[in-house]
């Protein structure tokens, strides 16, 4: 295997080769490296599988200012032995000469029975050439050394007593290389190159929102087939949201448990005063209940798009007309993995004298195929403005089951009829979280709105 | 949408040699969805307006039209006697004023038809009854009551022994100490007097919509029945024993008519309608080109009758059929009993050019510059709460719209500005690395006539080093780049915004918004952990109208 190593590891490498165990400052030395390089050049071999780091521990030792007083003058007990070699002295003689180290230099001697007294004169007994501790202090002199190179016995003797050794405990790493490592060969070209296969850190991108680009494919595709957007307000009076889509006014949809009702909010204008009397008398006629104008004032947040689609066609009656609307849609029900108080809806009509039932599915599964979904099939359903009503249950790989989506009818003339719109109008709709939920494989529709941020910076883009 | 429990093994007693599979391939295209099955037992979701689907009887009854095994109306047999007298009186006319009923003789009743029954009585009270309000169902065991009977009015000391008691109880106790007289005492509260059937006997039968009497319990053993309907709609109450009386004649019993006078009420008619409806309608509507003996074959599979008669096709609707109303219900039957599987679909060329709204190409261009200058998009609700809006954000809650009755507490205020969800974004990801820079376009609500709506534009940026310099640079590339709007910062205070370090945004003399670093008490509350900076705009009124 060749492999790229970047300047800093070659020297290391080659350093070790020649000198096979090494530690850090050593290398510093060896290479002319900085202990920086030294340091990532380590990392950079250890991650590789070529350097290895054996840490240790070890002590150095130097004199105290106890102990270097005893290196300058000899200790407190061979200044004794050494006053006594020629002619015994007495006590106070004795004191006066050793000052502050007569108290442990007697008792030293005493006990080990180099001197003995006699009244208040002091006998030699026993003269060494060599007291116990005499070594290691020379040994030590005025140098740091390391714990190991002095006897243990020796320096077990003064280590104890005070201010005469200083011990200080150093870490050492000790670097060398891997079997492998061994034998690679250094070549020292200058071509630049570098390890292309290591890993580089993440970074972010910034990003629209996934359910945003879900949405604008969404659009883009009805752009395409011919629709035009049309926008609308959140806030609706009841009017627009039930009353002119044939919902009668005890209908349980129109609950509080179902609409969001704005708190004290009454529309004063609703509609002209046509589409008002026509509107009524239709859900008085076919209804048969007492219609009541202030139900219709209250204002909602939409239920659905349909109401911006049906202002829209009975303010333009047209007669021949592809639209569609996107946006925000709310229902007063209990959050959960499937459930939202706010998600987007997606709806599009299609006005039109030969507009059929068969165009209608036509659409849809045109629709799915460029969305990407072509397992559809469509059963009916009821909807209260719309006769014929139909939904689409597209196949769902993952769950392994068929699952709605869509749904769609032609409006009721009960319907159009009142706001003066005289072709019939195909018209479908339906959640979008839901086909986004396909897309991205969700299980939990409130990810959306979580607004998760490692969520939103990992998630691969749909294409 | 109500859902009813079946069993395979019933139903395919009721159709004959029709396999289970056959039946479940087939129930979606009545407009059943299978909720769930295990084994025998099916569970189906139906839609509101076709009550009849409430037992399996009157799934059998659309099955048997689908499969061809019977085909076209059902036709209620009910013979015509004078022995079943119920009279009304006036005091009723105020409280509950209208009353109906039918007889039902020499049926079985099993445990299952029992439950079937039940269902179908909770799903009529819930639906067309709305909650019994409108209109109440009570079936007896006709063999229990003597004739004739009286719908009338009692105070609340009237005493009897209600259905799953051993004791007597007063009205007053019934509806203070019972569970059901709880849930919809409501109904009839406010008056002292309170509707009742007696029977000649002056036996309590029913108290509607609360409670039947005990003694009239109908049990496995039961062969005859009385079946009555109250409501304060005559219409509702005749629809509604439509629907019983289909399904019980439907379960092998015979009709016999009841004779109800006084008090605007009479005798239920329960006859079929007719409306006439022409093949062009039909195929113009569908796209196919049917005969009239095709459309005809169809309507009678969705179990309705039809003759031709000259170029009309003559319909022949049910009573119980009442989610009938026009030809284009009829279109809907014809295209059931055709059946929906076999209708191909085409795609017709558009007569129209598509244009996306300039609104949504202005916002998808300032979320594309947006993304350019490092920025990530989120999403939030409009709906969200008191606390997030103004109480961890320091502001006034002016002009605040609230929603009614709200089943989570995290929505009910709408909200008049996006910074403090994107504070809020940012307090769930505080273990997330830095820069967290992030933006939002969406709508804000604020009280007006009635209600002004307004598209804003918020923007964020939080780490180490968030500086006011960086946002406005920021927000000043953003709307040159975009737009060529040149922005103004004027010093300006805001209770979100760190005194000293906040502005004012305006474009050619207008102010459009705030900017500034966010203060250290938002920043608190939010327990975020580095400085943030940000700014609003509106878009209403700049970008667009």
């Amino acid at each position: 295997m060749s492999q790229i190593f970047h300047e800093i590891e070659k020297k290391i490498i080659t350093s070790l080769q020649n000198n096979p165990i090494q530690t850090p400052e050593k290398l510093e030395k060896s290479t002319n490296l900085s202990p920086d390089q030294i340091r990532r050049g380590i990392e950079w071999l250890k991650l590789k599988d070529l350097a290895i780091v054996n840490e240790s521990q070890t002590s150095n030792i130097s004199l105290g200012k106890n102990g270097l007083e005893s290196f300058h003058k000899g200790l407190p007990e061979r200044r004794l032995l050494e006053l006594l070699k020629n002619e015994s002295k007495n006590l106070q003689e004795l004191q006066k000469e050793l000052g502050s180290v007569f108290g442990p230099a007697m008792g030293l001697a005493r006990k080990n029975n180099w001197v003995d007294t006699d009244d208040d004169k002091v006998i030699l007994k026993n003269y060494l050439t060599e007291l116990p501790g005499e070594k290691t202090l020379k040994q030590i002199g005025e140098n740091k050394i390391s714990k190991n190179e002095v006897d243990v016995n020796d320096l077990s003797n003064i280590l104890k007593r005070p201010d005469f050794v200083v011990e200080d405990i150093i870490k050492i790493k000790e670097i060398s290389l891997t079997e492998n490592a061994k034998s690679i060969e250094i070549t020292h070209d200058l071509s630049g190159a570098i390890d292309v296969e290591s890993k580089v850190p993440g970074v972010f991108v910034a990003r629209t929102h996934p359910l945003k680009d879900t949405i604008d494919e969404i659009r883009e595709i009805f752009v395409t087939l011919g629709f035009t957007e049309i926008i609308g307000e959140f806030t609706q009076p009841s009017f627009w949201n039930f009353d002119a889509l044939f919902t009668p006014q005890d209908h349980p949809a129109r609950e509080l448990q179902d609409t969001f009702y704005l708190d004290g909010i009454s529309a004063k204008k609703i509609g002209t005063a046509e589409q008002i009397r026509k509107i009524s008398e239709s859900h008085k006629k076919n209804w048969r209940y007492y219609w009541d104008i202030n139900e219709a004032r209250k204002m909602v947040l939409r239920t659905h798009t349909t109401c911006v689609t049906i202002k829209h066609l009975a303010e333009t009656k047209p007669d021949e007309s592809r639209i569609f609307s996107l946006g925000r849609v709310f229902r007063n029900e209990k959050v959960s993995y499937k459930h939202l108080v706010e998600f987007n809806q997606i709806e599009g009509v299609v006005v039109g004298k030969n507009a059929t039932l068969r165009d209608l599915m036509g659409i849809q599964r045109e629709f799915y195929r460029r969305i990407g979904i072509t397992k559809i099939k469509f059963w009916p359903t009821f909807f209260p403005y719309t006769e014929p009503s139909l939904q689409t249950m597209v196949y769902n790989d993952r769950l392994g089951k068929w699952v709605e989506l869509f749904g769609m009818g032609i409006f009721r003339p009960e319907v159009t009829k009142p706001l003066g719109i005289t072709k019939p109008v195909l018209a479908w709709g339906g959640g979008i979280e839901r086909i986004a939920m396909l897309r991205y494989g969700l299980d939990d529709v409130r990810e959306f709105y979580n607004n998760n941020l490692s969520w939103l910076r990992s998630v691969t883009k749909c294409q | 949408m109500p859902v009813v429990e079946l069993s395979y093994t019933r139903l395919q007693k009721l159709l004959g040699k029709i396999s289970k599979k056959q039946i479940s391939d087939n129930l979606p295209f009545l407009g059943l969805d299978i909720e769930s099955e295990d084994n025998d037992k099916v569970r189906i979701e139906y839609s509101p307006n076709r009550p009849d689907y409430s037992t399996d009887l009157g799934i059998a009854l659309g099955l048997q039209g689908l499969f061809g095994i019977k085909v076209g109306a059902i036709k209620l047999n009910i013979k015509k006697s004078n022995d079943y007298v119920l009279s009304v009186k006036p005091s009723v006319s105020k409280i509950r004023p209208f009353v109906t009923g039918i007889i039902a003789k020499n049926g079985r009743i099993d445990d299952e038809m029992i439950k079937q029954l039940m269902t179908m009585q909770e799903d009529l009270h819930f639906g067309i009854g709305r909650k019994r309000k409108k209109s109440s169902i009570g079936i007896h065991d006709l063999d229990k009551i003597s004739f004739p009977l009286t719908y009338t009015t009692s105070n609340k000391d009237h005493k009897f022994i209600p259905l799953h008691s051993d004791k007597e109880l007063s009205i007053s106790q019934i509806l203070e100490t019972t569970d059901i007289g709880k849930e919809y005492g409501s109904i009839i509260k406010n008056s002292t007097q309170v509707p009742v059937i007696l029977d000649s006997k002056k036996q309590t039968v029913s108290f509607p919509p609360i409670i039947n009497a005990a003694i009239t319990t109908v049990t496995t053993k039961t062969r005859n029945l009385f079946v009555e309907v109250t409501g304060i709609n005559k219409n509702d109450a005749e629809d509604m024993l439509s629907i019983v009386a289909t399904i019980l004649q439907t379960a092998g019993f015979s009709l016999i008519s009841t004779k109800i006078s006084g008090a605007k009420n009479t005798s239920p008619k329960l006859e079929p309608r007719k409306i006439s409806v022409n093949s062009i309608l039909i195929n113009q509507m569908l796209g196919t080109n049917l005969t009239n003996s095709q459309i005809i074959a169809s309507l009678k599979k969705s179990r309705l009758d039809a003759i031709l008669k000259g170029k009309n096709i003559i319909c022949t609707i049910p009573p119980y059929r009442f989610d009938i109303f026009g030809p284009m219900d009829l279109v809907e039957e014809v295209a059931l009993g055709y059946g929906i599987q076999n209708l191909e679909p085409i795609l017709s060329p558009s007569q129209t050019l598509g244009q996306t709204n300039s609104i949504s190409v202005k916002l998808k261009s300032l979320s594309l510059i947006m993304i350019g200058l490092g920025y990530t998009e989120v999403l939030n609700s409009s709906l969200t709460s008191k606390k997030v809006l103004y109480e961890m954000t320091n502001r006034e809650p002016v002009n605040m719209i609230s929603v009614l009755d709200s089943k989570s507490q995290e929505h009910t205020i709408l909200r008049d500005s996006i910074i403090p969800e994107l504070l809020e974004n940012l307090s769930r990801n505080i273990h997330a690395s830095y820069p967290q820079k992030i933006f939002e376009t969406g709508s804000v609500f604020s009280r007006g006539n009635p209600i002004n709506e307004a598209t804003s534009f918020a923007v964020i940026s939080a780490h180490q080093d968030a500086s006011f310099t960086e946002i406005k640079s920021i927000l000043q590339s953003a709307l040159k780049t975009g737009f060529n709007l040149e922005i103004e910062t004027i010093t300006f205070t805001h209770p979100t915004f760190e005194e000293g370090r906040t502005a004012s945004i305006s474009v050619n003399g207008k102010t459009i918004g705030v900017i500034g670093e966010i203060n250290s008490k938002t920043i608190e509350n939010y327990k975020i952990r580095v400085p943030v900076v940000g700014f609003e705009i509106s878009l209403s009124g700049l970008l667009f109208d």
